[in-house]
């Protein structure tokens, strides 16, 4: 029997049980649905990481005090101080380094027109508006003057601005409390970033040595930011400066080092990591999924054998031999599982598109992870369908014919 | 020079064939039938309800196998056949008209009668031409467009005996083609079947009703698996 024919014939019998053949493709649909969805989200994120981190340059490393990564966020620890910032800036033998900026970070109460806030403040050397490249709304960002003079003055996010002065007005000249101090505001900043939003936009910054002096109280450092000219020598710039800092923290061989270094571009590993496992999670649920909308399709397929019996008794009659029969049962069942792919694929590409809208990250569509995604749904008919259509193929016609 | 056995189409030898039962045992449908039947014969096989008329008929058909005996058909032993050589000979030999269940649901007349040629590997342009010819032959040649659930029972049975005619076989084996059928369209139906063999074609019809077996040139009557009487029109008048 020719094929265009198997597959009238294929259609014609599933579209006469429509609501039941939609109901045993809905585990597939479901199955593909959710690893185009989660897939493409996946790439969508890695995408816009991507994005967001050469907005910033990967050209830089940072180095953050204590010996894992919690422990230098939750702030406890003091092991890097100005003075190797500045042994850093000061080594000669680190040509690969085009700039060195440091903050320090501290939250403190705020007030201003009677508002009272505890806000997070930054301390920044003003090599670091090189590195992160804030953009003004109003106003400067800190110079090197403000710094050298510890000057009392401040940069505002702009979500911090509408918090004490009200939206849309130019709060550069008004004076700010920051500890009990005054201090004048000189720029309104705002992120150009929407992953770092949050580091610009709800944040005060004033010089690292006014915060230091007058404000934290303290001189350790949060971190470290260093620009280097030639990325391809990230990594041994990166060993010299820990070499440095081990020297100057007088660090046995074999010691743990007492800050941590991370480049840019091991950020992106991370996303890339977590996108990884997160799609391996989704596959496997997927996988089971599949597994269960297969079964349906098995046990619907049965269904229908045992409900054909005498239609395929009638066909053996007329020449139908055992191979047009299982052709004819299991091409019913790829058809269907086919059809569900291309429907999960559709609606994964649409739920990935409105969640990337709402997100704001883009949509991306792997042609790879559509091919496959449909190349499985097609293998799950044909692994799933094979033993009806053997059962039926097997049938005796004359016991199908008697069948009642 | 033909011998007498060239126009033999189909014999069988001393068939038996045994139903295993439930409780182990076996029941004989068929004890020990030997008959011939030749080309261009149009026959009945009569018998009461369980004689095995129909066993005997779909063994014929090559739809079921033997217990033992041999079953010639154009002179090869088809006994020994397998499920796929058996289907070749259903598909190009015989053609089948049923009491029910004849058609498939779903589909068109015209697809209904087609489906033996997809089987056949006829090619598509031959396929549509060789449909209306066997519908204008039974008189359904407006119809080949209608649903096969849309038609009236007489009309069914015309387009089964339609796609029973279409791959040309050698013999059409009717089993109760009227039985689901009023008695004008009963008498349509095996003069359709009549006219069929004056063309040429070989006609066997299983019955239990003594009228419609009138109409065949050949009565084979078979009580509990054995033929007890095998007449032809001479012999039994008309």
């Amino acid at each position: 029997m020719d094929l265009k024919e198997l597959f009238q014939s294929a259609f014609t019998s599933l579209k006469s049980n429509g609501m039941r053949t939609f109901l045993t493709m809905l585990g597939i649909i479901i199955g593909i649905s959710s690893v185009i969805l989660i897939y493409s989200i996946g790439q969508g994120a890695v995408v816009f990481v991507n994005n967001e981190l050469s907005s910033f340059g990967t050209n830089f490393f940072q180095i953050n005090p204590g010996s894992s990564l919690m422990s230098s966020m939750g702030g406890g620890a003091d092991t890097i101080t100005l003075e190797d910032v500045e042994a850093i800036r000061k080594d000669t033998s680190l040509t690969n380094i085009k700039n060195v900026g440091a903050f320090v970070t501290t939250s403190v109460s705020v007030s201003a027109n009677d508002v009272d806030k505890i806000i997070l403040v930054y301390g920044m050397s003003p090599e670091i508006v090189d590195l992160l490249n804030p953009t003004m709304v109003h106003g400067e960002f800190i110079t090197a003057d403000n710094n050298l003079n510890s000057e009392q003055v401040v940069v505002i996010g702009d979500k911090v601005s509408e918090t004490f002065f009200g939206q849309g007005t130019n709060s550069v000249g008004e004076k700010i409390k920051i500890a009990n101090k005054t201090f004048k505001v000189i720029g309104v900043t705002r992120s150009g970033s929407v992953l770092f939003g949050g580091f610009f936009d709800n944040a005060l910054f004033i010089p690292i040595n006014t915060a230091m002096n007058e404000v934290a109280g303290s001189s350790t450092i949060r971190e470290v930011d260093i620009e280097v000219k030639d990325t391809n020598l990230m990594n041994e710039t990166i060993n010299q400066v820990t070499e440095l800092l081990r020297e100057r923290h007088n660090l046995k061989v074999g010691e743990e080092n007492d800050f941590i270094t991370a480049s840019a571009t091991d950020s992106l590993t991370i996303v890339k990591t977590i996108t990884n496992v997160l799609t391996l999670i989704i596959v496997a649920i997927s996988a089971i999924s599949l597994v269960v909308g297969g079964v349906g399709v098995m046990n619907i397929m049965l269904v229908s054998v045992t409900e054909r019996t005498k239609e395929i008794g009638l066909l053996k009659s007329i020449g139908a031999d055992d191979k047009d029969i299982l052709l004819q049962f299991l091409l019913e069942a790829i058809v269907m599982t086919g059809i569900g792919g291309v429907a999960g694929i559709l609606l994964g590409i649409f739920g990935a598109g409105v969640i990337a809208i709402l997100v704001g990250i883009p949509l991306v569509v792997s042609p790879i992870a559509v091919t496959v995604a449909f190349g499985v749904s097609m293998l799950v008919g044909i692994v799933f369908g094979m033993y009806p259509a053997q059962r039926a193929a097997k049938l005796s016609p004359i016991d199908a014919l008697r069948y009642e | 020079m033909k011998t007498k056995d060239d126009e033999r189409l189909i014999q069988l030898i001393n068939i038996i064939k045994d139903f295993p039962m439930p409780d182990g045992s076996k029941y004989r449908a068929i004890q020990g039938i030997s008959l011939s039947i030749k080309k261009g014969e149009f026959l009945s096989i009569t018998g009461p309800s369980g004689s095995g008329k129909s066993t005997l008929m779909h063994i014929i058909g090559a739809l079921d196998t033997i217990t033992s005996g041999k079953y010639l058909f154009k002179g090869k032993d088809i006994s020994s056949y397998t499920s796929s050589e058996l289907a070749k000979i259903r598909n190009k030999e015989i053609g089948f008209v049923f009491q029910s269940y004849n058609l498939l649901p779903r589909t068109t007349v015209l697809k209904n009668v087609e489906r033996p040629m997809l089987y056949g590997h006829i090619p598509s342009e031959e396929r549509k031409s060789r449909v209306m010819k066997a519908l204008q032959l039974v008189g359904l040649g407006e119809k080949a467009q209608n649903m096969s659930n849309k038609i009236s029972g007489g009309e069914i049975q015309r387009v089964a005996i339609a796609r029973a005619l279409i791959m040309n076989p050698e013999i059409i084996l009717a089993d109760e083609p009227t039985g689901n059928l009023d008695s004008k369209t009963s008498r349509e139906i095996m003069q359709l079947l009549h006219d069929l063999h004056e063309k040429g074609s070989t006609v066997a019809v299983i019955t239990h009703d003594e009228k419609i077996a009138n109409y065949t040139d050949r009565r084979i009557h078979i009580v509990d698996g054995k033929i007890v009487s095998d007449m032809n029109k001479k012999k039994y008048g008309s």
